[in-house]
């Protein structure tokens, strides 16, 4: 089953991943991505630039709107994201509980939808 | 007299596709070959593969040798003593004291030619699905060292990256490779607990290809295909168990309803509404054939009963004609040998059909309070349709409704929620 695991950034990630212990912070990560690489569980993984960079895109009657910044102004803000492969969603919720920022500000893990199904 | 004689018998230009239904079958046997007479399964795996590869690049072209598997086994055994020389000079320039001579690296194993082909087949499925690997590991290696299929073509069926794919490979030839697991068959008092996870394996590679859409996920879909295949290889070696010939009896059966089981826009039809002139009638032939056979001559398990459900499904002209009674003292055999919850559900169907509604979500009731399917869509997918066939729509609403936001696949979230408008539009029609 495939999960991705929202990161969400707050004002503490930033403090905490830029300041004197994000050597130590970025340590673990790398530590808890290698294990998913070598256990064949990773899939993919990005962070994403800061919210300020963000172009927001409506259509109104046929014309694309767009506006700069992010769809709402919230403290909390979707920061970046791992896709994981794993047997079951408590896998799942642990490898969410060992990133890091989760001691900073909350991740969430949702499951990817099968485009396919059972008849029965 | 004359040294140059005309082949008249080779083919002109075999297409790909002949070539790789020739290699596919001749995989595991070479393989086979090569673990006998060298041990190494992780190196060994490594070469057939490459093997392969050279092979599908070269026989469009070149043509196809006169002896394939002797050709593959003499170019897998060349990549083989090279990657063993390879390592060993890293090995050596790693540790200058690390004294394995190439000789004894290359020592017959034990057991030196194989007695057939097919015995090395099944020693290397049990190996492929060694119950220290992940279910995933077992997917992946059986699909590549008894299928032949390429790393790619198997990350592309399961839809995640290569590297991902090939490193689940790696890790469960490593796995194999420090748990010392052996090219044997395992002993004969736990044989049929390893053949039961062969048989799992099996199924779940299946379900994976059934599942699928077409269309956009053809790799995926021809899972299904490989599959049965296999369980065919698996049920030539094994023809007298049971539980093997039920597996791909099952297989056949379901299988010979992939082209009634969606409309063109890909959404599910339920086995009630599918156009059953669709269905395979050459595979539902073979499925009832095979599991007419295993039950009156092996031993009952799972795989028998869900084939011989299956088989009366596949033999009904429709829903009013299927014998439901029959269906549902199967389900309850099903329940005595696997305490599985979900046959409990579909059991709750079955009698609903006999008995009527109330009866059905009686059954359904025992679902409920055995709890394990808490968190599963299948009890309210379930629940709404007992509760339409009993007429209460707003009920049948609700569970669709839930359902269709619990589910995971979005094939049945589709159907859940076009069951959830019907039922709203009878209720809004009386």
């Amino acid at each position: 089953m495939k999960y991705m695991l929202l990161l969400y950034d707050n004002p503490d990630t930033r403090e905490a991943f830029f300041g004197p212990e994000s050597e130590a912070l970025m340590g673990e990560v790398e530590a808890v991505l290698e294990e998913l690489r070598q256990s064949g569980e990773l899939l993919s993984t990005a962070p994403l630039a800061d919210p300020v960079n963000t172009k927001t895109v409506r259509a109104r009657d046929g014309v694309p709107v767009i506006t700069d910044g992010p769809l709402a102004e919230t403290k909390e803000h979707f920061g970046g994201y791992l896709m994981v492969d794993c047997e079951t969603i408590d896998r799942a919720v642990e490898i969410a509980a060992r990133w890091p920022s989760s001691r900073f500000a909350p991740l969430e893990v949702r499951p990817l939808m099968d485009v396919g199904g059972s008849e029965e | 007299m004359s040294s140059i004689t005309v082949d008249h018998s080779r083919p002109s230009a075999p297409s790909e596709r002949d070539i790789e239904q020739l290699l596919r079958p001749l995989a595991p046997q070479v393989l086979g070959v090569l673990v006998r007479r060298y041990s190494r399964f992780d190196l060994c795996e490594d070469a057939v593969q490459e093997a392969l590869l050279a092979a599908a690049l070269q026989w469009p072209g070149e043509g196809v040798p006169g002896n394939p598997r002797g050709w593959l086994i003499a170019v897998a055994s060349r990549r083989l003593i090279d990657d063993i020389r390879a390592e060993h000079a890293r090995r050596r320039r790693e540790d200058a004291d690390a004294a394995a001579a190439m000789d004894g690296a290359l020592a017959p194993a034990a057991s030196d030619e194989p007695p057939t082909d097919y015995d090395d087949t099944l020693t290397l499925l049990f190996l492929c699905c060694h119950p220290a690997l992940t279910a995933a590991s077992q997917i992946a290696l059986t699909l590549r060292a008894v299928g032949g299929l390429t790393t790619a073509q198997i990350a592309s069926a399961f839809l995640v990256p290569e590297a991902t794919m090939a490193q689940r490979i790696s890790r469960a030839k490593q796995t194999i490779k420090a748990s010392g697991i052996g090219f044997q068959m395992p002993p004969e008092d736990g044989r049929e607990q390893r053949l039961a996870v062969v048989l799992h394996v099996l199924y779940l590679i299946f379900n994976e290809g059934y599942t699928a859409s077409s269309g956009p996920e053809v790799q995926r879909t021809a899972l299904a295909g490989e599959a049965i295949r296999i369980t065919r290889m698996l049920h030539r070696l094994l023809p007298s168990d049971g539980e093997v010939t039920g597996l791909l009896s099952l297989m056949l059966l379901t299988h010979a309803r992939r082209r009634a089981r969606s409309s063109a826009d890909g959404s599910l039809i339920p086995l009630a509404d599918q156009d059953r002139r669709l269905w395979d009638r050459g595979a539902i032939d073979e499925g009832v054939g095979l599991i007419e056979y295993a039950l009156a001559n092996a031993r009952l398990g799972q795989y028998q009963l869900q084939a011989a459900i299956a088989a009366l499904h596949a033999e009904a002209l429709s829903t009013e004609d299927t014998d439901w009674r029959q269906i549902s003292a199967l389900y309850e055999l099903l329940e005595r040998i696997t305490s599985n919850p979900v046959i409990t559900l579909n059991r709750a169907v079955a009698v609903a059909m006999v008995n009527g509604a109330q009866a059905g979500l009686e059954v359904l009731g025992q679902v409920e309070r055995d709890g394990r399917l808490e968190a599963s869509h299948r009890v309210d997918a379930v629940r709404g349709h007992l509760l339409d066939l009993a007429g209460d729509r707003d009920g049948a609403v609700a569970a669709y409704e839930r359902a269709a936001r619990r589910t995971m696949s979005l094939a049945e979230q589709r159907y859940l929620q076009s069951r959830a408008v019907a039922a709203r539009t009878d209720s809004a029609g009386v």
